[in-house]
């Protein structure tokens, strides 16, 4: 399958199916989007015609263009056939039946009453609840059970707000280092905070004990103190700020993601990506907030063109810093042509409900952190596993192939189907789509890719 | 002359026959946490690249 488009000045062919990105030029690109609609003669001629007045573009230049895109054909560089379809389900198998990372939900509880909150300020729609040590051990002992040959195990402190229960946090590293030697595993730990209990105590602990940290701020002070506010109404930009920017600087080059929400009250997010510039950070997320339809935070139909523009200023910026020796990250940018997710990866996507599953403080097990509370897909619990077969059963088999929206989208092989909870909050599905989800992951891959295009080039001029 | 650039990328089609040991990080799980998107993801099976 075929993708073109331009951006950036460039002429780029993708072909999904076998990963390969083209930067063409304009005969290329008329000829790639004739290929397979029209014969050889046909095509050369209708160039001809089109190019008849350009003195640079001669009929032996058409010819051999065109030959071009014909080997390339061959060596299945472009309109390789999707043969991924039939092995499907046997790829999703080889990626399931362990468990290597948990979402540890330390605090349903928050300091903040954030009103966008996809979690209902950390309740999750429940009440008010910290895990205990007890519950926090056996999930980690359950992690390690279920984990096969796995070396890798990731486990995320999360809430509500994890640094309200932070000495918990403690006593689960602590126990998770004593016991991974033993069972010749890696505990990768991260943290998500909202900032406003960090002190040189956390900071010390993360920037020894996490191998990430992803630290919550919406960029400009009024955007962010509109949502993030403590009980009383009071924002906590003024309080938090000053934090990260100890925390960051302390953790000397190790990853952190500072992670903005943007909602329907800032879809021109590149002045708060901006703001996060201007303070120092330079490991950025921004993501389209999650809510319920009809929220006064949702983003709307006439919010798309502003978000989808930005998208590509953002890609801009990103050059244009790349060029001043200031370069940054935005995680949804990140892309590593050569060395990206093998081909299992993108079939099987995120891994919700089988590899990957959400702890409550109670210890009951779910799919992932935005289906806790939704009681019909909780899976078991960490003393019974997963008993909840049907259920598992539906994200086991949950793939790009096994979603009928997908089937003719370019970018299916980019984002393996989407987020099963988005999908099934907008459509009552897990192999549902979440449509406008898709116009930015579509988006920000354009942009992804182009940016990448740029890098490369700009380096083999070096 | 050269009417097109291919910029090196991995292959899929051959990712098939050694990739899949499942040490790559989980999609969402240390960075976005609402949505889903696997292209970012590193692998870390260097003999399967």
């Amino acid at each position: 399958m075929i993708h073109q488009y331009q951006l950036g000045g460039y002429n780029i062919v993708l072909d999904s199916c076998s990963g390969s990105v083209h930067v063409v030029d304009e005969v290329a690109y008329d000829i790639i989007a004739l290929y397979e609609k029209e014969g050889r003669e046909s095509i050369i001629a209708a160039m001809n015609e089109k190019y008849a007045d350009r003195e640079d573009i001669t009929p032996a230049d058409v010819d051999e263009c065109f030959e071009q895109v014909e080997s390339l054909r061959k060596c299945g560089k472009l309109f390789a056939p999707d043969t991924f379809a039939g092995m499907a389900g046997h790829l999703k198998e080889k990626t399931s039946g362990v468990v290597k990372a948990l979402c540890l939900h330390i605090a349903h509880t928050c300091n903040l009453n954030c009103a966008y909150c996809f979690a209902s300020q950390g309740k999750y729609h429940g009440d008010r609840a910290v895990m205990s040590f007890e519950v926090g051990k056996q999930a980690l002992d359950f992690l390690v059970a279920n984990s096969g040959t796995r070396r890798n195990l990731e486990v995320d402190f999360f809430g509500g707000e994890p640094l309200m229960n932070f000495d918990v946090v403690k006593q689960l590293v602590a126990y998770a280092r004593s016991i991974e030697k033993k069972h010749n595993k890696n505990f990768r730990f991260t943290l998500t905070t909202n900032g406003v209990l960090i002190d040189d105590d956390v900071i010390d602990f993360a920037n020894r004990e996490c191998s990430n940290v992803v630290l919550s701020l919406d960029g400009r002070k009024e955007i962010h103190d509109r949502y993030r506010v403590d009980f009383s109404g009071n924002g906590s930009w003024e309080k938090i700020v000053p934090k990260f920017q100890k925390f960051v600087e302390a953790r000397g080059g190790k990853n952190y993601y500072i992670r903005g929400t943007f909602t329907h009250a800032n879809p021109d997010f590149l002045k708060d990506i901006q703001v996060m510039l201007d303070l120092g950070f330079t490991e950025l997320s921004m993501e389209p907030v999650v809510c319920a339809p009809g929220d006064p935070s949702e983003l709307t139909a006439e919010d798309l063109p502003i978000v989808l523009e930005q998208y590509e200023k953002l890609a801009e910026l990103m050059l244009e810093r790349d060029r001043a020796d200031k370069p940054f990250t935005f995680y949804h940018y990140m892309i590593d042509l050569m060395g990206g997710p093998c081909i299992y990866k993108r079939i099987s996507g995120c891994g919700s409900g089988t590899e990957y599953m959400a702890v409550t403080p109670w210890g009951d097990l779910y799919p992932c952190h935005q289906f806790v509370g939704e009681e019909s897909f909780k899976l078991g619990d960490i003393w019974s596993g997963v008993t909840n077969t049907e259920r598992q059963c539906e994200f086991a088999s949950c793939n790009v192939y096994a979603r009928p929206d997908c089937k003719d989208c370019w970018a299916k092989l980019y984002c393996s189907g989407g987020c099963a909870a988005n999908a099934y909050h907008a459509t009552g599905s897990v192999t549902g789509v979440y449509k406008y989800g898709c116009e930015l992951f579509r988006k920000r891959m354009e942009c992804a890719i182009m940016v990448e295009i740029a890098r490369t080039l700009a380096r083999k001029q070096k | 002359m050269k009417h097109i650039e291919t910029i090196e990328t991995r292959n899929l089609c051959e990712s098939a026959k050694n990739g899949g040991c499942g040490e790559c990080q989980t999609s969402c799980q240390s960075a976005c946490k609402t949505s889903c998107g696997i292209a970012n993801q590193q692998c870390e099976n260097k003999e399967s690249k």
